[in-house]
Formats: structure tokens, C-alpha cells, sequence
């Protein structure tokens, strides 16, 4: 594919092994700005050291990354200190990033919802809450593409709706995502691509426009594409 | 460098503010210590073996254990949310992180040492206020290597599944050299020796307190790569 100024990710001939035991082979992606990528798979497939690999919190064994832009994460755990309130996690990470705190921080905690509970220690959050505080986490530097393990695994449906239409307002201003999940129905809204990883190879990315997210995500779990 | 001092600041701050707050491992760390200081002097005959005898071994077997539980602490606050990769997403040298940690941990380490030793002269009735800043030199030295070396292995041994069992494994071995000279200069000095005479014992810690440090901090970034 050529480069663009539009790409957020590039990743080509991504190979991970642990232990010599091989995660991911050959894997290759690009990913532009206001894509969103829904990737599904089989557990155990590889999905979240892929995330992990393209965060760089994970090197690869073999192939190459590029991220011209920041990339915030949204992982399994929160990423976040329980003794301290949401405010003060919040002001940690974003010195951190070299931004101004402050303003930025509230300006989030009023974003995700949590205003009225940022001076509470996280500890005491819920998993929809503590879900809203990691996403405040990872958009502290204004990233250009988001990576989302599991998103609405553990939240009830309210929490589910808030996050999904999180997801929308961040996909409309055009911040590319890769969301890794198995929540077709609702996440099949928010996405423009998608894709199936499966024995750590990567299938073809399919695209959604004009076509029906549920049909698309059937046929990839049959592996009929 | 700025950058670095900056990002190692903070992250000192928010290890310390977390230990203000939960006090957890303070709080266990002293009552451990007051609880050996207590045995060692209680197990003796008074008779056989003066309480100045065993008094430099019974400060740093407490200053030692002591420090581990705050050493074991200080990583396994970042492995309870995985707040560590939080940092690690951040553009923040891991250097930076090894620094932050090493500058709390000392600041932790320390406190416990601050008040233990009134609690040491209290059990021990040793003149320590006459040579009250040597000994504080040579603590503070003995003290910056093990807490260097500390630092380093904690990380390491956070990630293992038995990480409280681990560190205390890794971690003695390299505390040998540094405490057997924290444990000579400490029952020389309380002799009434002048730190003049002990030039040997304090260059020796002196290495080790540039060996660990430097160490420790050129490995610290490979260890926290997966």
C-alpha cells in the first residue's frame, strides 16, 4: 500500500514468538485516519499480543511497526493506580505526556462522564467506571489511532451503550481504532473495517461500507472469505 | 536529561503519595523492624554477650529486611493494574522509571532507618551521638547500593508468579559485600573509632555503591522489555 500522510499504523511481516512458540506470523496492517478496525478471532488466536506489539509495549520477534502518530491503549486492566483518585491518575499520566494537565484532565473526566467522582480513588470504581477513567488515560495526548482489547467485556448493558457511543464520537472525529472484540451487534456500528486473526495470522482486512457488518462478520468466522 | 529528571520526579511523587496514603508497606515495614530489634536483644545472655556486642548486626539485619518489604512493594503497585504499561505507553524514558523508583524506595528506606535507629540506641544503649554523622554516612552508603540493586531486581522479580518469595532470593546474595561493610564501619564507629581509620571499608562500599548503581541502571531498561 503506499505511504500516506492520512496512515496512523503501518505494520508489515509482524512475527512474535514466546518461548519459541510462534503468536503471530507474518502479520501486516495499515490503518488510516478515521478507520476503525474490528478485529475478531478465536481465543488464544493472538489478538492481544498483536495489540501489544503495535503499541510497543511488545517487540516483535521479526517484522517492522511504524507509528508516525501517538496511540493510546485501552487494555484488559485498567493501566491505573487504585490508592490514587481518578483526578490524580489522570494528572500522573498526562506529566507524563508532557501535557498540560490541568484543564485537559477535567476536560476528559467531564467527557467520559466522571466528573462528580474525580477526587474518588479508582479502587472503588466500578468496571464500566474504571473503563471510562483507562479511555480518559489513553486520550490524554490526543492519539491519532486507539487500541481497545476487550472494551465492553465486564460492562452492563447502560455501560456498554456509554462506551459505544464514546467510540462513535471519537470515530467521527477521525481518530483510527483497533478494537478487539467479539461484540459484533454493538461494535459493528462503530466499525468501518474488519478482520479475522486466527493461529496469529491475519486474514484479509474487509472493508464495511455498504455492506452488512453481521453477514461480513459471519463469513469471517467461518473463514469463508 | 531535563525531560528524564522531570519524568523521574513525578514518578518518585506518585510512589510516595501512594505510600502516604496506603502506608501499607511503611507500617509493616517498621513494626518488622521494632519486632527484630526487640527479638535480637531479648534472645542474648545478658551475662555472656553485651548488647554492644550484637548491636551493629541486629541494625543492618533490620535496616535489610525491613527495606525488602518496601522493595518488593514498590513494583507490585504497578503490576496490580498493569499500571506500569500505562507508564510504558507514555513517551517516558525507562530510565526515567528506574530513577523515579530508586529516589522512592531510598526516600522509604530511609524513613524506616530514621526511626529505627532511636529504637536501636533505646534497646541497645549504644553511644551513637558521638559519632552520630559518621554513622549516618556510612548508613546512607550501605543503603544506596542495596536499594539500587533492590530497585533492579524488584522489577525482575514482578513479573514471576512467586514475586515476594523471588526478590528476597535474588536479592541477598548481592547485599552481602555492602552489608558486611555497613556491619564492620557501624561496630568500628561504635568502638569510638574515626572514620579516618576505616578508609577501607569506605572506599569499598563507595564501589559498590557505584558499581550497583551503575548497573542497575544500564540493565533496568532490558528488563522491563517482554
Amino acid at each position: 500500500m503506499p505511504p500516506s500522510a492520512d496512515v496512523v499504523l503501518s505494520a508489515a511481516g509482524i512475527a512474535r514468538r514466546f518461548a519459541y512458540r510462534p503468536v503471530l506470523t507474518d502479520v501486516a496492517l495499515t490503518l488510516r485516519r478515521g478507520e476503525v478496525l474490528l478485529l475478531v478471532g478465536p481465543n488464544g488466536a493472538g489478538k492481544t499480543t498483536l495489540l501489544r506489539v503495535l503499541s510497543g509495549l511488545l517487540h516483535p520477534s521479526a517484522g517492522h511497526v511504524n507509528r508516525p502518530g501517538a496511540i493510546g491503549m485501552v487494555a484488559h486492566e485498567a493501566m491505573l493506580y487504585p490508592a490514587l483518585t481518578a483526578r490524580e491518575n489522570l494528572r500522573f499520566f498526562a506529566r507524563l505526556h508532557g501535557v498540560d494537565g490541568r484543564a485537559r484532565v477535567d476536560e476528559l473526566l467531564e467527557q467520559v462522564g466522571l466528573a462528580s467522582r474525580a477526587d474518588d480513588r479508582v479502587g472503588t470504581f466500578s468496571r464500566g467506571m474504571l473503563q471510562r477513567v483507562a479511555i480518559a488515560r489513553a486520550l490524554l495526548h490526543e492519539p491519532a489511532l486507539l487500541l481497545f482489547d476487550e472494551p465492553l467485556s465486564g460492562l452492563d448493558a447502560t455501560a456498554s451503550r456509554t462506551l459505544v457511543e464514546l467510540l462513535q464520537t471519537f470515530r467521527e472525529r477521525g481518530t483510527a481504532m483497533i478494537i478487539v472484540s467479539h461484540e459484533m451487534e454493538r461494535l459493528g456500528r462503530v466499525a468501518t473495517h474488519m478482520a479475522r486473526l486466527a493461529a496469529g495470522r491475519l486474514g484479509p482486512v474487509e472493508s464495511l461500507a455498504g455492506r452488512n457488518a453481521a453477514a461480513v462478520f459471519a463469513d469471517l468466522m467461518r473463514g469463508d472469505l | 536529561m531535563r525531560a528524564l529528571v522531570r519524568a523521574a520526579w513525578h514518578i518518585a511523587l506518585k510512589d510516595i503519595a501512594i505510600e502516604w496514603r496506603t502506608k501499607t508497606a511503611f507500617a509493616s515495614g517498621l513494626v518488622f523492624a521494632v519486632l527484630v530489634l526487640a527479638v535480637l536483644f531479648f534472645s542474648r545472655d545478658p551475662t555472656a554477650v553485651s548488647s554492644q556486642d550484637i548491636a551493629p548486626g541486629a541494625l543492618w539485619v533490620t535496616f535489610t529486611f525491613a527495606a525488602m518489604l518496601g522493595l518488593n512493594r514498590a513494583f507490585l503497585l504497578e503490576r496490580e493494574m498493569r499500571a506500569l504499561d500505562g507508564i510504558l505507553l507514555t513517551p517516558v524514558p525507562k530510565a526515567a522509571i528506574f530513577w523515579g523508583k530508586f529516589g522512592a524506595n531510598l526516600v522509604f528506606v530511609g524513613t524506616i532507618e530514621a526511626i529505627s535507629l532511636p529504637l536501636f540506641v533505646l534497646f541497645y544503649d549504644v553511644p551513637i551521638w558521638i559519632q552520630l554523622g559518621e554513622l549516618v554516612l556510612v548508613i546512607a552508603m550501605a543503603t544506596i547500593a542495596f536499594v539500587a540493586v533492590g530497585t533492579l531486581l524488584s522489577a525482575m522479580a514482578v513479573r514471576t508468579r512467586y514475586a515476594e518469595l523471588m526478590l528476597p532470593l535474588l536479592l541477598l546474595p548481592f547485599l552481602v559485600p555492602p552489608l558486611v561493610g555497613g556491619v564492620q564501619l557501624t561496630a568500628r564507629l561504635l568502638e569510638g573509632r574515626p572514620l579516618s581509620d576505616l578508609g577501607g571499608w569506605l572506599r569499598l562500599i563507595g564501589a559498590f555503591d557505584v558499581a550497583f548503581v551503575t548497573l542497575a541502571a544500564l540493565l533496568f531498561p532490558v528488563v522491563l522489555d517482554e
